[in-house]
């Protein structure tokens, strides 16, 4: 049978290299046409904001299908970690979760990330990378935490844009 | 002193000798019902844009009225908000103003006429509501998961009071259209359901907290409702025994319980006993889901009430109600899909006809048409939904009119064309060359997961075809000579589809198999399968196989397995393919069929090898065989079922009566 393996499998590769490659760029692209109709008085940054404000917004509801409470809080919560980690493993970025000392407590990691590189090519602030970044994944949490009647909160310890060499991530119960 | 609307003597009835518990009295509140059965309250989605009655409806209630005979027949629970967000469906009765209750009063009478009692319904749709306005409303604003729902929002304390009243008022329009049982609908995502939830009910006012306070809005309108009617009209509600929301920590059974016990307490007549929400992630009325499954539900609620328990939930067959009243495990036995599927099954059973009854084969489509603002329709009761259109009836034929009709296939297709042909005055000859009545049918039933159940609209076609006088040639393989020989009127081709053949395979080659075959325990199978085709033929193939221990891979065109299932049940099978280890690729084809392995090739031109001892062929075309014979002898003739386009048995049986009207 006529099949080149090693040929089929970088063609694979290529196509979602291509892929991840054209969601970035998408991105910037939408960017630019928002900044355009926000007119020259608005702030790119709040602009920007706004956009990961309705885009972690959108990813979290997309999740509330995949999320049960039906096997306890921890399993609950590994699940919403492995959204978290597919998610972003999908983008292109490398990611690994580690479960933190305290309970109900995990440490996402990322050791590559596409976004920097996307913000570099079009000129975009790195602070606004981690900026966006951290206002999205806390509004990823929104919608799941009213869902769910829960109290779950991200927040940025480290990150590649600030020149740390990863990102780093603290996702945990808030304590009343 | 309780009352008696209509007399009714089931003693002559062979039906009610046979099941006689189904045909025995039962006091409702004051009201005395002649039998167990329930015709629950069920949306068709055939009113008005505005919330008025349709001659449509009306007709679809009388019939369903007739089929009660002389049991509960509940029309659609009402909306009742002006609002419009307590509307579930775009064909929704509405019941917010006295200009209603004309319309309301023509579905009371046509119940009437058939000497059945009258059931209304309240039911503001809550969470799954809103369907013709942006946002809707609850006790709490939680989010929606399904993104066919509106956006809701938490109802202030006076918005509640002000939904309670709306109960109230509905019950006395009720009241005044003539209905004489009051039902209130507190269950699968509606409103009374958001509040009695802890998933929903966040609420730290008297509507929320603990259990009795997110029972607070129930009991409120039990107790306002009673008092409007009166004590001649019993007042009955729809509750959760079961929530099935644990992934997102609803109720506990315990709970639910103790909400049957609140509601009798507040002054209900009787209970009606459901499980599950339209959110929930367990299935609770697809075919999967074994007959008489949830009647645990109903004697748990039994053991815990003094007053009637009715339930409905996959109660398809009459032995289970018969023997669950028998035990003291349930009082009335609700019917929604079954009456959809044949409005008399019950007059059918007491009649003694029960191998004339058209069984729902729990498809769900109804559902899944109704979520999709679409009109009722019934996978198998072609006659659905048209009740009042008198050109959906079989019409007699004249004299000179009848004709010799040769219909050639036995499966569902032909033999509903044959039944319907020949009640209309026709010679009717079905000839298959089966020995049996089916066709693919036979097979197809093999599948797992509950398809067994389809094989009852073989012998639903089988017992009329015999009623009306069909001819059945079986064993017989019609050619030209035949139908040269026989000079028939009319022809219609029911020979069902022919299989696809993969280029670059040679006939006989003994790695390629056909569906029918396999699933008829006829081929060799591997250990190693691909199944060729992604509907649900491929898919019931592969879970066949893949219970059997096999490794199988599902190779398909269309973009997501199982596009010919309806959403309703398509995600049950999602479930069973990823529990059983199938892997489906979709969008896909199969480019080259060679030793221990095929070679697939994606819609973007990738290609990858599959493992694969044997290839299943499911993948079907059109059948032209026997069409240039006819065509060439000028008689009258038809193609339908997968002869025509290979579908499903609801089209089959669609075609099959629409052509046997009009022959």
């Amino acid at each position: 049978m006529a099949f080149d393996a090693e040929k089929e499998i970088y063609k694979t590769w290529r196509s979602k290299k291509a892929a991840q490659d054209e969601i970035g760029k998408m991105y910037m692209r939408w960017r630019q046409v928002a900044l355009d109709l926000a007119g020259e008085k608005a702030n790119p940054l709040d602009v920007s904001l706004k956009c990961s404000e309705i885009m972690g917004r959108e990813v979290g509801k997309s999740w509330l299908p995949r999320m049960s409470f039906a096997k306890g809080e921890e399993n609950w919560l590994k699940g919403l970690t492995m959204n978290y980690v597919g998610w972003w493993s999908t983008l292109g970025a490398s990611i690994k979760a580690q479960p933190g000392e305290k309970p109900f407590e995990v440490f996402l990691s990322w050791n590559r990330c596409p976004w920097p590189t996307f913000c570099k090519e079009y000129e975009v602030p790195m602070e606004e990378d981690v900026l966006c970044c951290d206002a999205f994944l806390k509004h990823i949490l929104k919608d799941v935490n009213v869902f769910f009647n829960v109290e779950y909160d991200i927040e940025t310890l480290k990150a590649i844009p600030r020149g740390q060499g990863q990102c780093l991530r603290r996702l945990f119960k808030v304590e009343k | 002193m309780a009352k008696q609307l209509f007399e009714w003597d089931y003693s002559s009835y062979a039906g009610a000798k046979k099941y006689p518990n189904l045909f025995s009295p039962i006091q409702v509140g004051n009201l005395i019902v002649p039998n167990r059965i329930k015709y629950a309250a069920t949306e068709d989605n055939l009113n008005d844009e505005h919330g008025f009655i349709t001659d449509a409806d009306v007709a679809y209630m009388r019939s369903r009225a007739e089929g009660v005979v002389g049991g509960l027949c509940f029309m659609q629970g009402v909306y009742m908000d002006p609002a419009r967000k307590g509307q579930g469906y775009v064909g929704q009765a509405a019941c917010w103003d006295d200009k209603f209750v004309p319309g309301l009063k023509r579905i009371a009478d046509a119940i009437h006429g058939e000497k059945a009692i009258a059931g209304f319904q309240l039911m503001d749709c809550g969470r799954v509501g809103a369907v013709e306005v942006p946002s809707g409303h609850g006790p709490s604003t939680v989010p929606q998961r399904l993104r066919i729902f509106k956006p809701m929002f938490e109802m202030t304390v006076k918005e509640v009071e002000e939904m309670v009243q709306q109960h109230v008022n509905a019950a006395k329009r009720g009241v005044e259209a003539g209905f004489d049982v009051m039902e209130i609908s507190g269950i699968v995502g509606y409103l009374l359901s958001n509040f009695v939830s802890s998933y929903t009910n966040r609420r730290t006012d008297k509507y929320g907290g603990d259990l009795r306070g997110r029972m607070q809005a129930v009991v409120e309108i039990i107790q306002g409702v009673k008092e409007a009617v009166g004590p001649d009209v019993p007042v009955g509600i729809r509750l959760c025994c079961e929530e099935l929301l644990d992934d997102v920590r609803g109720n506990t059974p315990e709970e639910s319980l103790e909400t049957y016990r609140i509601a009798e307490q507040a002054g209900a007549d009787y209970l009606s006993v459901t499980a599950g929400w339209q959110e929930s992630i367990v299935p609770v009325i697809s075919r999967d889901v074994p007959m008489g499954s949830w009647l645990h539900l109903a004697k748990r609620a039994k053991g815990a009430l003094k007053i009637p328990v009715q339930m409905a939930y996959r109660l398809f067959i009459p032995e289970l109600p018969e023997k669950a009243i028998a035990a003291g495990e349930l009082d009335f036995w609700e019917m929604c899909r079954s009456m959809i599927a044949d409005p008399y099954m019950p007059k059918k059973v007491l009649e003694d006809r029960q191998n004339e009854i058209r069984h729902c084969v729990a498809c769900n489509l109804c559902l899944a048409r109704l979520f999709r603002d679409a009109p009722m329709t019934c996978y198998i009761n072609p006659l659905c939904a048209h009740e009042h259109d008198q050109g959906f009836y079989p019409q007699p034929v004249a004299d000179d009119d009848k004709k010799n009709i040769m219909i050639v296939g036995a499966g569902p297709a032909g033999m509903e064309c044959a039944y319907v042909a020949a009640q209309r005055g026709h010679e009717v000859h079905v000839y298959d060359k089966r020995s049996e009545l089916g066709g693919t049918l036979i097979e197809a039933s093999k599948a797992p997961y509950g398809d067994e159940e389809l094989m009852t609209c073989v012998t639903y076609q089988k017992t009329l075809a015999e009623k009306y006088g069909v001819n059945l040639h079986l064993g017989a393989e019609v050619n030209a000579d035949l139908i040269s020989e026989e000079m028939p009127d009319a022809v219609v081709l029911a020979t069902g589809p022919v299989y696809s053949q993969l280029k670059g395979v040679e006939p006989g080659d003994k790695r390629v198999v056909n569906v029918l075959d396999v699933l008829g325990g006829r081929a060799q199978v591997g250990e190693t399968v691909v199944v060729w085709g992604n509907r649900k033929p491929g898919i019931g193939v592969a879970l066949s196989l893949a219970k059997q221990g096999k490794k199988v891979t599902i190779v398909g065109e269309d973009k997501s397995a199982g596009f010919d299932i309806n959403p309703s049940f398509k995600w049950r099978y999602a479930i069973y393919l990823r529990q059983n280890g199938v892997n489906a690729y979709n969008d896909c084809t199969i480019a080259e069929v060679g030793d221990g392995q095929i070679i697939v090739k994606t819609f973007d031109g990738c290609k990858f090898p599959v493992k694969c001892d044997t290839l299943v062929v499911t993948e079907r075309e059109a059948n032209e065989d026997l069409k240039s014979a006819v065509q060439g002898e000028g008689i009258e003739f038809y193609v339908i079922g997968d002869a025509l386009v290979p579908r499903n048995l609801s089209s089959a049986v669609h075609d099959g009566y629409r052509i046997g009207l009009r022959i």
